[in-house]
C-alpha cells in the first residue's frame, strides 16, 4: 500500500513539474504562488510516507527490510528512514521542497522558484532511476528486518545527518537566487541581502551538523579524536569553507557595491561543492568509516547533475560578464581585507578538495595509492588558517573604501602577543602551543579593547565579535587538547592485578564486571573508579552486542573534572583480563562551548535581520 | 585580468605537471617488496625443529599464513589439503596464535602443510600481511601472486 | 606605501620560517607515529584507534623495533617498502602537486585577483 502511494506521489508530482513548465512557456494561466505551493507540498509527501513506512515496520518496503529491525526501539526505526542511501536521497527531495516553501514566503519570484523546481525534479528523477525506497517485496511473516547499523543507533545521528543536510540544502537559495541575477541582469542591493540571509541560515545549520558529527565521533567511535580528517568529514568542510568566504564578500557587494560577480560566483559553486559532496559519499569512490552501498549508476546520475550545474555556471558567466565592472579598492580597506578572507578560505577549500580527490588521481595517472590524511592536512591548514586568524583580529576595525585613521595598537598587540607565545613556549615546551598563542592572542587583546570603547554598538556588531572570538577560542583550546592529551592501555588481570597507576599519579581501581539485556542488545559493561585517594570519578565503559547482526560496538563513558575528561573504552575483554583504554583530553568541553559560542553568533545575526 | 598572463601561466602549470608525472613514475616503480623475507629461512619448524632446507624445496612453492582462530582458514583447508596431495609444497605460517590452540586446530583438521613456522608476528610483517588467511605463490624466492583472503578454486586451478 | 612595502619584506621570510618549521616538525612520540599509519584493513581508521589483529601486530612490531633503537624515521620508510605509500596518512614529500598544493592555489588565486587591489596594480 504504502509502496504504491509513494510511487504514485512520487509520480504525481514529476508531472505536474512538467505542466508546470509547459505552462510557465505557454502561459496557459498565470503561474502563481499558490501552484508553486501546490507542488512543492506535493513534493513533501513521499519523504513523509516512508517516515511513516519506518515506524510502523512495514515490511512490504524492501527498504524497509534492509534498514529497520522489528525490535529496534521506536525512535530509531523511525531515523532509520535516513540511514540508507534510498532514504537519505528522498530526504534531499524533502529538505530542497521545504526550502522552497519557506522561500515562498519571503521572495515571490516565479522565475527564482522554478530553479528550484528543476533542481528538485532532478533529484526526483533521480530517485525514480537508480535509488527508490518504495520498492515492493512480498510481506512475510518471518521477516524482522536486517536492522539499522549499530554504531549509527545513538541520538546525535538522528539529527546530524539531516541538520548537516540542511546546510547543504539551504545554499540551494543562495544558487537559484544568484542563477536568477546573472540571467535577469537584476542585481538590487535586495536581492544580495537576501542571498546572505539564506546563506547565513545555510551556515547555521552546517556549522551545527558539522559539530553534531564530530561530537558523534568522539562520543560513539570510541577512538578518542574528534576529527579524523576522515573524506566524507571533509566533504562537509568544503561547503562550510566556501560559504564562509561568500557570507563575507556579500558584505562587501552590499556595503561597497563591489565584488559582485566574485559573490554570485561563489553562491553558484558552494551549492555545487555540497552536491559534489553528495556524490563522492554516494559513489563510494573514495574509502571512509560512512561506508554506503555502491552502484554506478548512482555516481553517473549525480555526476551528470554536476556536470549540468558547472556547465550553467559558465554559461552564465560568460552572457554576464560585461554588465560588471571591474573590481578595484585601495590595499588597507576594509574590502581588500575581506578580499583576503575570501582567498584563504577558498583557497582552504580547494585544498580539501585536492586533498580528498588526490588518491583517486594517483591511483589513476601515477599508478601509485597513497593516503591523505591528518598530517597533510595539518600541514595545509596550519599554513593557511594562521595568517587568516591573524588578521582576524585587525581587519574588523578598518573602515571602508580608504582608511585614515592608523591604528596605534597594533605593534603593541604583536610585541604583546609575541610575549605571550615565547612565554607559553617556555612553560609548555610545545611549538604547535606557542604558534596557536601567538596568531589567537591579538584577536583576544583587541576585542578586550574594542568591546571596552565601543559599548554601545548594535547586535550585527556583537554577533561578529562573538564569531570571530569562538574561531579563536577553539582553535587555541583544539590545539590544546590535541598537545597534550594523553592515552594509556591499562590491562587489568583477574585476581592479580585491579588497581593500576596512572600517569598523573591517581590509581584506576576495577569495581565490577557486569552484563545486561536490553531490547535489542546485550551490554557488557566494566565500572571502573579513578581516585586520587579521597575522592574517586565513576566511569562504565561497555561494549554493545547488537541484534540480529551481533555486531560489536564500544560504548564510551567519560567523566569530567575541573580540567579536562577521562574518556575510556573497553579494548579487550577476556574471561581472566580486561584492557582499558584511557584518554585523558584536557579542556576539551571548552572545544564543543567554542563551537556551540559560534553556532550561538549566526543565530544572533539571523535573527536580527528578521 | 590581464588575460595575456594566464596562458603562459597555465602552460607553465601543466609543464611542471608533466615533469612531476615523469618524475614520479621513475621513482615509484612498483610499491611494495616482491623478494620474500629471509626469516622464512631462518625460523625453525615447529614439529622436527629444522630450517627449511632450501635445495629440497625446489623453484616453486606455496606460503599460506593461517591461525586457528581464523575462521576463513577453514574455508580455503580443502584446497590446501588438494594441493598437498597433487604434491606442491606448502609453507605454513602460522600467525599469532595459542600454541594449545593450533595443535588441536591441526590435529582435527588435518596438516597440509610441508613445513610449519609459528610466528609473532614477525615473519607476517616482514612479508606486508594484510590478514590471515593470505597465501603468496612463489617463484624462485619472488613473491608472484599473493591472494588475500581465503583461496577458491580458481586462484589454484592452474597449479594443480 | 613605503610601509606596505616594508611589511612585505617583513611578511614573506616569516612565511618562509612558518612553513619550514610546520613541514619539517616531525612526530617524535610513538602514539603519534600510530596514528600517521593506516590500517589497511578497517576503513579510514589508523592503527592507534584500531584493535584488529593486523594494527596490533603492527604496533608490536614497530614497538619492538623502536626500542631497539631504530628512528621513527628508518621505521617509517621500512614500512613504505613494504606496504606501499598507501599504509600513511603522511604521503612522502614526492608528490609535490599534493604538498605544494596550498601555496601553488594560492599563488594562483593571487594573481587572479590581483589587479582588484589598487597598489598591486602598479607593480
Amino acid at each position: 500500500m504504502i509502496s504504491y502511494l509513494g510511487n504514485s506521489f512520487i509520480y504525481i508530482s514529476l508531472v505536474l513539474t512538467i505542466l508546470f513548465y509547459i505552462n510557465l512557456l505557454k502561459k496557459v494561466i498565470p503561474s502563481t504562488t499558490s501552484s508553486l505551493k501546490l507542488i512543492y507540498f506535493i513534493n513533501l509527501i513521499p519523504f513523509g510516507l516512508l517516515i511513516y513506512a519506518f515506524s510502523i515496520s512495514d515490511f512490504t518496503l524492501l527498504n524497509v527490510v534492509e534498514n529497520s529491525y522489528v525490535d529496534d526501539p521506536f525512535f530509531y526505526k523511525v531515523t532509520s528512514a535516513w540511514g540508507s542511501h534510498e532514504g537519505s536521497i528522498l530526504l534531499w527531495v524533502f529538505l530542497i521542497n521545504l526550502f522552497g516553501v519557506f522561500f515562498l514566503y519571503k521572495n515571490q519570484t516565479v522565475e527564482i522558484h522554478k530553479n528550484i523546481l528543476f533542481i528538485s525534479t532532478l533529484f526526483i528523477l533521480y530517485v525514480i532511476v537508480s535509488s527508490n525506497p518504495f520498492i515492493y517485496v512480498e510481506a512475510n511473516e518471518n521477516v524482522l528486518g536486517l536492522g539499522l547499523n549499530p554504531i549509527l543507533q545513538h541520538f546525535l545521528f538522528v539529527i546530524h545527518p539531516p541538520t548537516l543536510f540542511l546546510g547543504y540544502i539551504g545554499l540551494i537559495v543562495p544558487f537559484v537566487i544568484s542563477a536568477h541575477m546573472l540571467v535577469s541582469k537584476n542585481f538590487s542591493e535586495k536581492l544580495f541581502k537576501e542571498m546572505l540571509i539564506w546563506s547565513k541560515i545555510s551556515w547555521f545549520f552546517l556549522t551545527g551538523g558539522i559539530v553534531l558529527g564530530s561530537y558523534w565521533a568522539y562520543s560513539e567511535l570510541g577512538w578518542g579524536g574528534w576529527w579524523f580528517w576522515d573524506p566524507v568529514e571533509n566533504i562537509s568542510l568544503i561547503p562550510w569553507l566556501l560559504n564562509t568566504a561568500l557570507i563575507h564578500s556579500l558584505q562587501v557587494s552590499i556595503k561597497s557595491n563591489q565584488l559582485k560577480l566574485w559573490s554570485l560566483n561563489l553562491g553558484l559553486y558552494c551549492f555545487i561543492a555540497s552536491v559534489f559532496g553528495t556524490f563522492l559519499v554516494r559513489s563510494n569512490l573514495i574509502v571512509s568509516v560512512h561506508s554506503f552501498a555502491t552502484d554506478p549508476l548512482r555516481g553517473l546520475f549525480l555526476i551528470i547533475i554536476i556536470a549540468y550545474l558547472l556547465a550553467m555556471t559558465v554559461r552564465l558567466n560568460i552572457k554576464s560578464i560585461s554588465n560588471f565592472n571591474e573590481d578595484s579598492f585601495d590595499l588597507i580597506s576594509r574590502e581588500s581585507f575581506l578580499l583576503l578572507n575570501n582567498i584563504f578560505f577558498i583557497c582552504s577549500a580547494l585544498v580539501v578538495f585536492v586533498g580528498t580527490v588526490y588518491p583517486l588521481f594517483s591511483e589513476m595517472i601515477l599508478k601509485t595509492s597513497v593516503s591523505v590524511g591528518a598530517p597533510y592536512y595539518n600541514f595545509a591548514f596550519n599554513l593557511l588558517l594562521a595568517p587568516l586568524i591573524l588578521f582576524m583580529a585587525f581587519a574588523p576595525q578598518i573602515s571602508w573604501g580608504k582608511h585614515e585613521k592608523k591604528d596605534k595598537q597594533i605593534p603593541f598587540i604583536i610585541i604583546f602577543s609575541l610575549l605571550f607565545c615565547l612565554v607559553s613556549y617556555y612553560f609548555f615546551n610545545n611549538f604547535y602551543f606557542a604558534l596557536s598563542v601567538f596568531i589567537t592572542f591579538p584577536l583576544f587583546l583587541k576585542s578586550i579593547l574594542v568591546l571596552k570603547n565601543n559599548f554601545n554598538k548594535n547586535i550585527s556588531f556583537y554577533s561578529q565579535w562573538l564569531a570571530h572570538l569562538s574561531i579563536g577560542f577553539f582553535i587555541i583550546t583544539a590545539v590544546y587538547t590535541e598537545q597534550f592529551d594523553y592515552e594509556e592501555n591499562l590491562l587489568f588481570e583477574k585476581e592479580s592485578t585491579n588497581e593500576i597507576k596512572l600517569q598523573n599519579n591517581k590509581t584506576a581501581i576495577i569495581k565490577n564486571i557486569k552484563e545486561e539485556k536490553f531490547q535489542n542488545y546485550q551490554k557488557i559493561s566494566v565500572d571502573l573508579l579513578i581516585s586520587d585517594g579521597q575522592k574517586g570519578k565513576e566511569l562504565s565503559p561497555s561494549k554493545n552486542i547488537y541484534q540480529p547482526s551481533g555486531q560489536v560496538t564500544n560504548e564510551v563513558s567519560t567523566t569530567n573534572n575541573l580540567f579536562g575528561q577521562y574518556y575510556t573504552t573497553i579494548s579487550t575483554i577476556e574471561s581472566n583480563k580486561v584492557g582499558i583504554n584511557l584518554v585523558y583530553k584536557p579542556f576539551i568541553n571548552l572545544l564543543w562551548l567554542s563551537a556551540i559560542m559560534l553556532i550561538f553568533s549566526i543565530f544572533l545575526s539571523v535573527i536580527k535581520k528578521r | 585580468m590581464k588575460r595575456h598572463l594566464l596562458i603562459p601561466l597555465v602552460g607553465l602549470v601543466v609543464l611542471v605537471v608533466s615533469v612531476i608525472f615523469y618524475f614520479n613514475q621513475a621513482t615509484n616503480k612498483n610499491n611494495s617488496r616482491d623478494e620474500i623475507s629471509n626469516l622464512i629461512f631462518e625460523t625453525r619448524d615447529f614439529y622436527n625443529n629444522e630450517l627449511i632446507n632450501e635445495n629440497t624445496l625446489g623453484e616453486f612453492y606455496i606460503v599460506n599464513f593461517f591461525a586457528s582462530w581464523c575462521k576463513p582458514c577453514l574455508v580455503e583447508h580443502p584446497l590446501l589439503m588438494e594441493m598437498k596431495k597433487k604434491g606442491i609444497t606448502i609453507i605454513g605460517i602460522n600467525f599469532r596464535d595459542d600454541e594449545d590452540n593450533f595443535k588441536e586446530w591441526i590435529k582435527e583438521h588435518g596438516n597440509p602443510f610441508e613445513y610449519i613456522l609459528r610466528d609473532d608476528g614477525t615473519i607476517a610483517y616482514e612479508m606486508g600481511l594484510i590478514g590471515v588467511p593470505e597465501t603468496f605463490f612463489i617463484v624462485n624466492k619472488m613473491t608472484q601472486k599473493k591472494i588475500q583472503g581465503p583461496l577458491f578454486y580458481e586462484d589454484i586451478e592452474k597449479y594443480l | 606605501m613605503k610601509i606596505s612595502k616594508s611589511i612585505y619584506k617583513l611578511i614573506i621570510p616569516l612565511l618562509i620560517i612558518h612553513i619550514s618549521v610546520i613541514s619539517f616538525a616531525g612526530v617524535n612520540e610513538l602514539s603519534d607515529y600510530y596514528k600517521t599509519i593506516r590500517c589497511l584493513v578497517c576503513e579510514g581508521q589508523s592503527i592507534q584507534e584500531s584493535d584488529t589483529e593486523f594494527a596490533i601486530n603492527l604496533k608490536e612490531q614497530i614497538q619492538k623495533k623502536y626500542s631497539s633503537g631504530i628512528s621513527i624515521e628508518k621505521i617509517n620508510q621500512e614500512l613504505i617498502k613494504i606496504y606501499g605509500e598507501e599504509i600513511s596518512f603522511n604521503p612522502p614529500k614526492n608528490h609535490i602537486l599534493l604538498w605544494g598544493a596550498p601555496l601553488i592555489l594560492l599563488i594562483i588565486i593571487f594573481i587572479f585577483i590581483r589587479n582588484k587591489i589598487r597598489f598591486f596594480n602598479k607593480i
